[in-house]
């Protein structure tokens, strides 16, 4: 038996900027889902980060009524999902609780690395794909072109290729009745025993762990036991919520729903990601199938500035955690830092928003080491070991050789660029596989290390290319390098957190350039600071930032005390979010200097 | 008292330009001031006077009955005699005139506002006399038989050196004044001084510099008698400033006038007192006065955090340092106890010397006393 016939489950997926919470803007407006009062423009992008770098972080659930023109009311969930390949984890969930996605393309840019990637991973998860060309009010679009495109390179008919305009409205009545005809009616049986799945949570301090499904079979009502399959724990519902956009409580989720579940989980561990919810009394024998685990790319050390914040670093990442099911992390110590977490990510931008969210959101001040990638150790013992960390790197005595991940990168851009990302990648100590010519476009194929692409290599290829070049990558293995361990010592104390694994050829350069970072970073202290970069006790570069001669307020009377004080305060406040590292007061950026030596 | 004949670029008081200030200006404000005074003497009550500070602005720019006008309200509030009552003079030929006549008022000490001896410098800090007017205020100010001077002079103000600053210490040091305050130039946000530094387009001498200059002032006014005992302010024996030391023992203080501050004393409901600051502008500041409730003023009630880290950065720019009986008795428990870990630092950092009765800055420390007050909030 199928589900509900008036529930169409569709999630928005595209290429980062192609207009997907836009167009859900228009669809949330169209549908009379938000009133006039509400609007505002990516409405659906709640973070302040979000907001503040225009990105979606996080993917959203919004549901609509509609009235379709074959006079039905139909209840349209709607998900808009992140276009950054970093978030990728929160598209391939978004696409197991949905029947149909809106394939968005750029109508000037055209297919780019993520719509293709989330074009395949939605096809994987079985869902029905409706191509839609978006911002053809652009005078430099060409719907036509990239309707052709579509199908070249997707598969899909160009004649099916919808055109629309998230700004201006165009196209969009035509859209909601595509969604009504091409995307199924719910998958999943409304008499099974209850089977939901969770595709993400949060954390609320004042009910705890909330969880956002889909039910796929039965039904979920207020006060029912259900149980959470892959611990085996019960509780009971406590409340259910749809949102239409904004949460309202409602009593029962029916098959094809998606909707909040409160079920009173204080636990943060209980609740994963993938789970699957059923009933306690007759739960159903299977699970679903639940989502891939993710392999993290990218690692760096946080830590908290005050050692006793570490408890609290601890929740939040379990809090975020549930928010976040793409981050990973584990305990580690550092002689120079203290106690804090290694945490794996699924690319730099990830590790940034992590960080950033972690500050504001759990109000900590954290220290960030360079993001590093997994080396593949090999001993002379013959021992392998995968580090994530260039403390964890064995002494170079005891070393047969280390291994990077090498990646396969595919390069999309227009012609005119070609040479200056043939040098970007021969820098990054890239090997060219092949390049070949769709349309206007180029498509350059890389190998290249994992470690040269983390930090700044899109960013790099932006400038190299005036935005128009795009970047997918898929890991190809791993292969060996002349890789060595760069250590950093501040008035002769080495920094662990500080160091740095890079190749050879670049070993000095980079020391140097380090040094050089390091002594902008390091505020002058009341001594001399030396700052050292070496290659086992080799030291390859030196700098000193110069003692601090004088800091003295020369006037203080009754008029100027306040605003003294709240000088001192600012001070104070400065050098609270420093690491004092023996005598030296070492500023959090200082941590990230490495990422820095691209600049100059 | 915010009137100036001209505005200095570096200036940030509240100040007011008066070219010159006519009488009615000087009355109708002067009715201001007194109409506070009484308004406010109240939360004063039961206090005596300890010191008369006439200050600005350039309160010199009044006439002679003026401050006769002011002083007789103040001493009428209040019981006591007061230890000092100073006038700020600047050295323009306008006021040196009036100073018999103020003596007769009631001053008994002069700060003279120098701030140089050197016509280059007096010019490069846009100041509007030149040095023979300070040599003719300062004669002036003996010739009326003021026994109790203070000097003012600026260091490492723009393009200024080492020589220069010697030799402005020479020529001050001539007249044996019996206060000096040396301020390194501060440059605040907003003032041209200010504004222009922040482009890049002031010269001034460079930290090193700055430093020798004024290690050269410390040395020089103590090898002549005069004790530094308080990061900027240089007393012959027994003439430390008494006003002054209010401030850095916060000690109530009654402040008048437009942009005027009082540390209001501490009450049951204020254990550590309130800071009062009177509006920058003459015209909210009047009103207030005029409406009778002292509207406009910005008050602050400082909390024991607050009052502990001023309790001890004010009395560490001190050279007598801070006295852990009086911080023990006011805050329940010796600095210690609330600082420990930041005692401990900075007195293996060299900058801070703990004695049990007091904690004094070493020179060291004078040097980077900012430094050392941070560590304190
Ligand atoms: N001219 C024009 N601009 C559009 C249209 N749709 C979106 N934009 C603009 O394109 C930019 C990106 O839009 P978003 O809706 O944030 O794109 P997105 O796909 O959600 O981006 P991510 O979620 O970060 O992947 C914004 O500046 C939008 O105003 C359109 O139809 N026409
Ligand atoms: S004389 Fe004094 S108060 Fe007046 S402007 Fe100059 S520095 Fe400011
Ligand atoms: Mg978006």
């Amino acid at each position: 038996m199928a589900g509900d016939p008036r529930i169409r489950n569709f999630c928005i997926v595209a290429h980062i900027d192609h207009g997907k919470s836009t167009l859900a803007d228009r669809l949330l407006e169209a549908t009379g889902t938000l009133s006039d009062r509400e609007r505002r423009d990516q409405f659906l992008d709640k973070m302040d980060l979000e907001r503040e770098r225009g990105i979606t972080i996080k993917a959203q659930t919004a549901r609509m009524p509609y009235r379709a023109q074959d006079g039905e009311e139909y209840l349209l969930n709607l998900i808009d999902t992140p276009g950054h390949v970093d978030f990728s984890y929160e598209v391939s969930r978004a696409l197991q609780a949905c029947e149909g996605a809106v394939l968005v393309v750029d109508a000037a840019q055209g297919i780019e690395a993520q719509t293709l990637a989330n074009a395949y991973l939605a096809i994987d998860a079985g869902l029905e794909i409706l191509p839609v060309v978006n911002k053809i009010d652009l005078p430099a679009a060409d719907p036509d072109r990239v309707a052709q495109e579509i199908e070249d390179v997707v598969g899909l008919d160009a004649a099916d290729v919808l055109s629309v305009s998230a700004k201006d409205g165009r196209g969009i009545d035509a859209l909601l009745e595509r969604i009504v005809a091409v995307v199924p009616p719910p998958r999943g049986n409304p008499a099974a025993e209850l089977r939901a799945l969770i595709f993400d949570s949060w954390f609320d301090s004042y009910v705890g762990a909330v969880m956002l499904v889909r039910v796929v079979d039965g039904s979920v009502t207020a006060g029912q036991r259900i149980r959470m399959m892959a611990r085996g724990t019960d509780r009971e519902v406590q409340e259910l919520h749809v949102l239409d956009p904004h949460p309202r409580k409602v009593d029962c989720l029916a098959a094809g729903e998606v909707g909040v579940v409160v079920a009173g989980v204080k636990t943060l561990a209980e609740v994963r990601v993938g789970d699957t919810l059923t009933d306690f009394r007759q739960p159903a024998s299977e699970a679903l199938p639940g989502f891939e685990d993710v392999k993290p790319m990218v690692f760096t050390g946080l830590y908290p500035v005050l050692a006793e914040n570490y408890e609290n670093l601890k929740t939040a990442l379990e809090k975020l955690k549930l928010n976040d099911a793409s981050l990973s992390y584990e305990p580690e110590t550092s002689a120079a830092l203290g106690f804090g977490f290694r945490c794996g990510f699924l690319g730099f931008l990830h590790s940034e928003i992590v960080q950033e969210r972690l500050e504001r959101e759990y109000d900590l001040d954290l220290i960030a080491t360079a993001p590093t990638v997994r080396y593949r150790v090999v001993e002379k013992n013959g021992r392998v070991a995968e580090i994530e960390s260039p403390a964890a790197l064995p002494d170079a005595a005891d070393l047969d050789r280390i291994e990077e991940p090498v990646i396969l990168a595919t390069i999309h851009l227009p012609p005119e660029f070609v040479g200056p990302v043939i040098k970007l990648c021969q820098e990054r100590r890239g090997t060219q596989r092949d390049m070949n010519h769709h349309g206007s476009r180029v498509q350059l194929r890389y190998e290249l290390p994992l470690s040269e692409v983390v930090l700044d290599f899109h960013d790099r290829l932006k400038g190299a290319t005036r935005g128009y070049g795009s970047l997918d990558y898929e890991l190809q293995g791993y292969r060996q390098a002349d890789l060595v361990k760069l250590d950093v010592m501040v008035n002769a104390d080495p920094v662990d957190a500080l160091s740095l694994i890079v190749h050879r050829d670049k070993s000095h350069q980079r020391g140097t350039d380090l040094a050089r970072k390091l002594k902008e970073f390091i505020p002058r202290q009341m001594y001399e600071v030396a700052i050292q970069a070496a290659i086992g006790t080799r030291v390859i570069a030196r700098t000193t930032v110069k003692a601090l001669r004088k800091n003295v307020t020369a006037k203080c009377y009754g008029g100027d005390i306040t605003r003294k004080r709240k000088l001192l305060e600012k001070q104070k406040e400065g050098k609270r979010r420093m690491k004092r590292v023996g005598s030296v007061e070492i500023p959090q950026e200082a941590f990230l200097a490495a990422l820095r030596l691209d600049d100059s | 008292m915010p009137f100036c004949e001209r505005i200095c670029p570096y200036c940030d008081f509240a100040v007011i330009r008066a070219r010159p200030l006519s009488p009615e200006d000087e009355s109708a404000y002067l009715d201001t001031l007194c109409a506070e005074l009484h308004a406010r003497a109240g939360a004063f009550e039961g206090r005596r006077l300890a010191s008369i500070y006439l200050g600005g602005g350039t309160p010199s720019l009044l006439q002679a009955r003026s401050v006769e006008r002011i002083l007789g309200a103040i001493r009428g509030a209040f019981p006591g005699d007061p230890e000092e009552t100073t006038l700020e003079v600047n050295p323009s030929t306008l006021e040196t005139a009036r100073l018999p006549d103020f003596r007769v008022a009631g001053i008994d000490r002069i700060s003279l506002g120098a701030q140089s001896f050197d016509d280059t410098t007096l010019r490069r800090l846009g100041r509007g006399h030149r040095a023979s007017e300070v040599h003719r205020s300062f004669e002036a100010c003996r010739a009326a038989g003021f026994a109790n001077v203070s000097l003012d002079l600026i260091v490492a103000a723009p393009g200024q050196t080492l020589t220069e600053v010697e030799a402005d210490l020479v020529a001050a040091l001539a007249y044996a004044p019996e206060h000096l305050s040396v301020y390194e130039l501060s440059l605040e946000p907003g003032t041209p001084f200010g504004k222009a530094a922040a482009r890049g387009r002031l010269q001034r001498p460079g930290e090193e510099e700055a430093v020798a200059m004024l290690e050269c002032v410390e040395a020089r006014l103590c090898a002549a008698g005069y004790e530094r005992y308080e990061i900027s302010s240089y007393a012959r024996p027994g003439h430390r400033s008494v006003h002054n030391r209010r401030y850095w023992q916060r000690l109530p203080v009654l402040g008048l006038g437009m942009g005027a501050v009082s540390s209001d004393p501490p009450s049951p409901r204020h254990p550590f007192g309130l800071r009062r600051s009177n509006p920058r502008e003459l015209a909210p500041y009047s009103e207030g006065v005029a409406a009778g409730d002292g509207a406009g003023a910005q008050v602050e009630v400082l909390g024991a955090r607050e009052a502990r880290a001023e309790a001890v950065f004010l009395a560490l720019r001190t050279g007598d340092g801070l006295d852990v009986e009086l911080f023990a008795g006011e805050f329940g428990a010796p600095p210690r106890h609330f600082f420990a870990r930041e005692l401990d630092r900075l007195t293996a950092d060299g900058l801070l010397e703990e004695a049990p009765d007091a904690l004094r800055l070493t020179p060291r420390g004078r040097m980077l006393s900012d430094s050392v007050f941070a560590s304190f909030l």
